[in-house]
């Protein structure tokens, strides 16, 4: 028990230089920002770029804890359409209906990711063609609710996406950043948080000393299903209604910064603060891309080129340890 | 669905008969004797859907995905996965429009749309192999570069049109037979004696099965690994010209799915994700039985999005029959 807590606080120790690494590149992503356009460096852009960094960093911090477990959530896409869709669909204009229709799509999200983490530890298959396949019920659901965008919202409603505290700092994105904490101090000073880790660094020996790791399991889905959730419910604050293909892009999406952010597929090492400056990378790179008038296109293979020299050097790190 | 053949052995009271003749015969034959079930039961409920019109249909659909089923069978062989064959067929669709559209470029349209998917699979493989980067990255990455430099090419939409000799082969049939299913059995003939009959195949199996073997033995797994991807590629890239001549108009996004189809054909047929086991007729078998679900939901007047929803229970549940049997 000792070693695995020792272990997997060295991995942590061994993580915090890979943040190094992306906070220089958001160093060098600024710098160059800031050459290319007078505007970029303008307190204004960033509040931008940090506002619109809250959906992905939602729904990355929940992918963050199933890969820190091995697995991997493939169905997150597929539950921020459904949730999506109930939230403007339930809601329906109707002020009296926000909360109880938002924490009902919340328990809903969370109770996806309790059944994801059942399936993968009832039937053993790995977690990549489990979700896949609840992936793929859930989206089917989300279809026979409705086939385009459903229901509206009241007004206001958009105050969890546009609001500012003090008319500047975004509300939802400040939230994002408080989740991380609260996972982050999870992960690093809770049991539980500990077995997230060795679960995901070494299952047979976490088995073999008797570790909840089913518990373990199903805890990382559900609380993937629940910020999966979450994220459905900041993009119909964000875009007023939520569509049968709301999610589809966030699936690989929010991946990418988990992975940009240090943490092994293989599972056992990163953590969730490198996460959130993967976030903020993929943000500034697309707000820097926008600056340099690269079209859309080309930012597609900016963010294929990120990933791949992001993963070559965690590996490379991984062998000279 | 899967529980309709797999029940009686659970009820029978000789478990040694169990054992000896009946797990084995199922653990091999299962994913077969479940497609002539799923076909017969689909025929007795709506006639209609062994028709010769509905079979001929069904097997045109089945073409492209069987064939990027095999190379994808071929790549979670030796250990992976690629997730960039829809990509890379896409691709190869959109480089068979940039041509002048008339049959007196289709070979060079051949050639260079296979060029693009080797050179594909060959990135993929080598950042598996040399640079140790997991699969699922790796062709996570070709695929959204590939992605990218197909929009910036076309600009978003492709404009010209696929020379009229991969309308016949993706529509036009001999003697009832598609030419798209005969151009899938030969790739499918082929390449199972590859795998089944040659050193190179033993030399995948062994690779998968336990690389550290492998190395002793002095295989280069490395490059057998390469070869898996490359291959994937290839298919993958001849499997897009045959799918934008079936469909006729070929946006950015021709084969939308594919990736996670085939994988799923290729799990439900038996190769197995951890490596070293599966055979080509199962993946194709997995492939078909994809079809037919699609095809019995519509032809039984279902609504459509029960498609998805039953093809996510069915993953699930023929994944885990697979992994009940090898405990």
């Amino acid at each position: 028990m000792q070693a695995v807590l020792q272990n997997t606080s060295r991995y942590l120790s061994g993580g915090r230089s890979g943040h190094l690494i992306v906070i220089g590149l958001l160093v060098v992503m600024f710098i160059v920002g800031a050459v290319l356009s007078d505007r970029f460096a303008t307190s204004n852009n960033l509040l931008n770029v940090y506002e619109q960094s809250a959906g992905l960093a939602f729904v990355s911090l929940g992918q963050t804890l199933t890969i820190l477990t091995g697995g991997i959530d493939l169905s997150v896409g597929s539950i921020i359409s459904l949730v999506a869709m109930l939230t403007s669909g339930l809601i329906n204009g109707n002020p009296a209906m926000v909360l109880p229709v938002v924490l009902f799509v919340l328990v809903l999200g969370t109770l996806i990711g309790v059944m994801n983490g059942a399936a993968v530890v009832v039937t053993g298959v790995h977690p990549l063609i489990v979700t896949l396949g609840t992936g793929a019920i859930v989206q089917g659901v989300a279809l026979l609710y409705g086939l385009g965008p459903t229901g509206k919202v009241p007004l206001n409603f958009d105050t969890f996406a546009y609001g500012r505290i003090a008319g500047k700092i975004s509300i939802g994105a400040t939230i994002a950043i408080a989740l991380f904490l609260l996972v982050w101090f999870i992960l690093r000073y809770t049991r539980s948080g500990r077995y997230v880790y060795a679960v995901g660094d070494d299952p047979h020996a976490a088995r073999l000393m008797a570790l909840p790791h089913k518990r373990v399991l199903i805890g990382v889905y559900a609380a993937s299903g629940f910020f999966a959730a979450l994220t459905a419910v900041y993009l119909v604050s964000r875009f007023g209604v939520g569509q049968p293909y709301t999610g589809a892009n966030y699936t690989l999406a929010s991946i990418t910064p988990v992975v940009v952010g240090g943490t092994m597929l293989a599972g056992g090492r990163g953590g969730v603060i490198g996460t959130l400056l993967g976030v903020y990378l993929v943000s500034l790179l697309n707000n820097v891309l926008n600056f340099m008038d690269v079209s859309s296109h080309f930012q597609l293979v900016v963010q294929g080129l990120v990933i791949i020299l992001a993963v070559s050097v965690y590996v490379e790190k991984r062998r000279v340890a | 669905m899967m529980s309709v053949s797999a029940m009686p052995e659970k009820d029978a009271t000789s478990g040694a008969f169990v054992h000896t003749k009946l797990m084995p015969i199922l653990t091999h034959y299962g994913i077969f004797l479940f497609l002539v079930l799923a076909i017969l039961v689909s025929g007795l409920i709506t006639p209609a859907f062994v028709s010769r019109d509905n079979i001929s249909n069904m097997l045109m659909q089945l073409a492209p995905l069987g064939i990027v089923v095999i190379g994808q069978a071929f790549v979670i062989l030796v250990r992976g996965l690629d997730l960039s064959v829809a990509s890379v067929m896409a691709t190869s669709a959109v480089v068979a429009t940039s041509f002048s559209g008339q049959n007196g470029d289709a070979a060079w349209v051949v050639l260079a749309a296979i060029s693009v998917g080797i050179a594909t699979g060959l990135i993929n493989g080598l950042l598996v192999t040399k640079r140790n980067v997991s699969p699922f990255l790796a062709t996570l990455a070709t695929m959204i570069v590939l992605q990218g430099l197909r929009f910036a090419w076309t600009q978003g939409a492709p404009s010209g049109n696929v020379p009229p000799f991969f309308r016949s082969i993706g529509t036009g049939a001999f003697y009832g037979v598609p030419y798209n299913v005969v151009i899938m059995f030969i790739v499918a003939i082929v390449l199972a004696i590859v795998l089944h009959r040659s050193a190179f195949g033993r030399r995948m199996y062994i690779t998968g099965g336990n690389p550290v073997t492998a190395k002793l033995v002095g295989i280069s797994s490395d490059r057998i690994t390469i070869a898996a991807y490359v291959i994937c590629g290839a298919l993958a890239a001849g499997a897009g010209l045959i799918l934008s001549g079936f469909v006729g108009v070929v946006d950015n996004f021709v084969g939308r799915g594919f990736e996670l189809d085939s994988i799923v054909a290729a799990v439900m047929g038996g190769v197995a994700l951890s490596g070293g086991r599966g055979t080509v007729a199962g993946a194709l078998a997995g492939a078909a039985i994809l079809v037919v679900i699609s095809n019995a939901v519509v032809m039984f007047g279902l609504p459509v999005q029960l498609q998805t929803i039953i093809k996510g229970v069915v993953i699930v549940v023929a994944a885990s029959l697979y992994v009940n049997r090898s405990h």
